[in-house]
């Protein structure tokens, strides 16, 4: 039983660490303001849905068109965006998180609306499926690994530097001839891939997805992991991971009803969230300030 | 008649998302930042009438005023413990966004959690026959909304223009270190936007609470639409958002007529998006600091 919650509980760690650190390497490493990433989330997770369940591809082609075309939004975004800074581009990248879920609640035919897409079967490799959550949980900790390593060597790349450098000094690469767009739109691309595999690995987890799973709540949600575990540090993105997700479920054994657990849940994000923004800005592991 | 109707409910739901707008407005010209907790306020102010007045069964004039004095107080208080500590420490507009985001999901918790998820409502007036004006019904509790708004507002606009404070407001909201040269202390003026942008939305809260219901996440969705009337407008301008208000209620009635009615909501968002993306400084606004050059 409790060993069922663990593994549970884990494979959520593991899930939004991908999601955390990809946000992180648009957020803290390139200083793109992204308050749409849940968006990006919910694409990866309805594609790789729609794509398995309605059209009948395997799961992992399934799984990387997810990426891809997340990806495809990424610079969608990153270009509509482009004119845009400060608080306004965190705005807009909101209001594209807007557009996003209301395309989900609103588009019936697609995505079933407010009803959500129930049944998602577990992912299946050439015949071999995954029978039980301990399979699952070995099957998120090996793509997560993959995932962040890729990252973690992007961050240390050269390309890592430039992109460091146009979040620090965008108009001082550009006199050294640097086309900081382009910079930052790989960089977009790059984080919504990892979003939106993050969203197949949930959804085919939870089996059951609908437009609320990526909502503004949730946005605080991914803020919060990262803005605790410090700006452009991955190390920090994963231990905050492993904080955010579990803190809540000390809830568990105060027995307070189920009806509580929810918003008391999110008001612990948000009470974490203001503490960190108030008192310590860097987070746990920053290395540079949030301004 | 279907258009008499479309009219009247455009200018009745305008009048409230412009009641949000000017209040955020307010608050985001005075202090150069995005208020989102603002729509909590309103929901707060619903909550306090439905306690006071369903629950503990005080007068519903009193409960009413004794609403809006705990609608400025809690604006106040977001403003010293969360915002101020923040600007002091000149953290960007991007935190204090960030920041504003997580009180808003605080506060609409909280409320969740005293009065829990089920909607609420007050039937202070009863249900009331509607009243046949060129073709369209409307009911003596939305003709009062718009009344109340337009006397409001147009108070707000004198207050804004004629008054020595107001007037000091906006020499603040236009260049904050120039008024600081001449006397004018910032501090009380940043009070004051919160607390008089507070009470505004307390008001709505009220009015949303006597005419339609109550649920603890109204909050979000009603800073959503202010906020977009704010932008139309122009998120620095007071009058200009409050204008943005109508054209986003009018742009969301006479959508479904394009539309399935589902995509309501949508049209608010699309209009936002486009709006940021395209003309941020809205239609009345300035370009100033909003995008790269």
């Amino acid at each position: 039983m409790i060993e069922a919650y663990l593994i549970h509980l884990l494979i959520l760690v593991g899930i939004y660490s991908v999601l955390a650190v990809s946000l992180n390497l648009a957020l803290g490493n390139t200083g793109l303001m992204n308050m749409g990433h849940i968006a990006f989330f919910g694409i990866g997770a309805y594609t790789s849905v729609i794509f398995t369940k309605d059209l009948g591809v395997p799961f992992f082609a399934a799984f990387l068109i997810a990426g891809l075309l997340t990806s495809v939004f990424g610079f969608i975004l990153v270009y509509a965006t482009r004119k845009l800074r400060g608080d306004y581009l965190a705005l807009a990248t909101l209001g594209f998180s807007f557009v996003i879920y209301s395309l989900m609640l609103n588009w019936s035919s697609v995505t079933r609306g407010p009803l959500g897409i129930p049944g998602i079967s577990k992912p299946c490799f050439f015949g071999l499926c995954i029978a039980n959550n301990l399979q699952y949980l070995i099957f998120v900790l090996i793509i997560s690994a993959i995932s962040i390593a890729i990252m973690y060597i992007i961050v240390n790349s050269s390309f890592g530097k430039l992109l460091a450098a146009t979040r620090d000094d965008d108009i001082g690469l550009r006199a050294l001839g640097k086309n900081t767009f382009m910079l930052k739109s790989k960089a977009l691309m790059i984080s919504a891939f990892f979003a939106g595999i993050a969203g197949s690995l949930f959804a085919h987890y939870i089996t059951y997805i609908d437009p609320s799973s990526f909502m503004l709540s949730e946005v605080i949600l991914i803020f919060t992991i990262v803005i605790v575990g410090g700006i452009a540090s991955i190390k920090g993105s994963i231990v905050s991971t492993f904080l955010i997700i579990l803190i809540p479920e000390l809830l568990r054994f105060l027995n307070i009803p189920s009806s509580v657990l929810g918003p008391a849940r999110q008001i612990i994000y948000a009470l974490i969230l203001l503490v960190i923004v108030l008192w310590r800005p860097k987070g746990l592991f920053g290395k540079i300030d949030l301004e | 008649m279907i258009l008499a109707q479309l009219i009247a409910n455009s200018i009745i739901i305008g009048s409230i998302y412009a009641l949000v707008a000017a209040g955020f407005a307010l608050v985001y010209s005075t202090n150069k930042f995005m208020h989102f907790a603002h729509g909590v306020m309103v929901a707060f102010s619903g909550y306090m009438l439905f306690l006071m007045f369903s629950i503990l069964g005080v007068n519903f004039y009193i409960s009413c005023f004794i609403t809006l004095i705990l609608a400025g107080l809690l604006g106040w208080i977001s403003y010293r413990v969360v915002y101020e500590p923040l600007q002091k420490r000149k953290s960007s507009n991007v935190i204090l966004l960030i920041a504003s985001l997580g009180l808003l999901i605080l506060l609409e918790n909280t409320l969740m959690i005293f009065f829990g998820p089920d909607i609420k409502t007050i039937n202070y007036f009863g249900i009331a026959k509607g009243i046949d004006i060129l073709g369209a019904i409307v009911t003596p509790i939305q003709i009062a909304i718009i009344i109340i708004t337009l006397v409001l507002l147009v108070g707000l606009y004198f207050f804004m223009n004629k008054s020595k404070i107001g007037r000091n407001m906006r020499a603040v909201a236009d260049n904050k270190e120039l008024t600081s040269i001449t006397g004018i202390n910032y501090r009380s003026i940043a009070d004051l936007s919160f607390i008089i942008g507070s009470v505004l939305a307390g008001i709505a809260g009220i009015l949303i609470a006597i005419e339609q219901n109550l649920t603890p996440a109204m909050g979000t969705g009603l800073i959503i639409k202010g906020f977009t009337g704010a932008v139309i407008g122009s998120i620095m301008s007071v009058p200009g958002s409050i204008i943005g208000s109508y054209i986003l209620g009018f742009a969301e009635n006479f959508g479904v007529w394009f539309l399935p009615s589902e995509y309501k909501d949508a049209i608010a968002f699309i209009l936002l998006f486009i709006f940021l993306l395209f003309k941020p400084n809205g239609l009345f606004g300035v370009d100033k600091g909003v995008r790269n050059k």
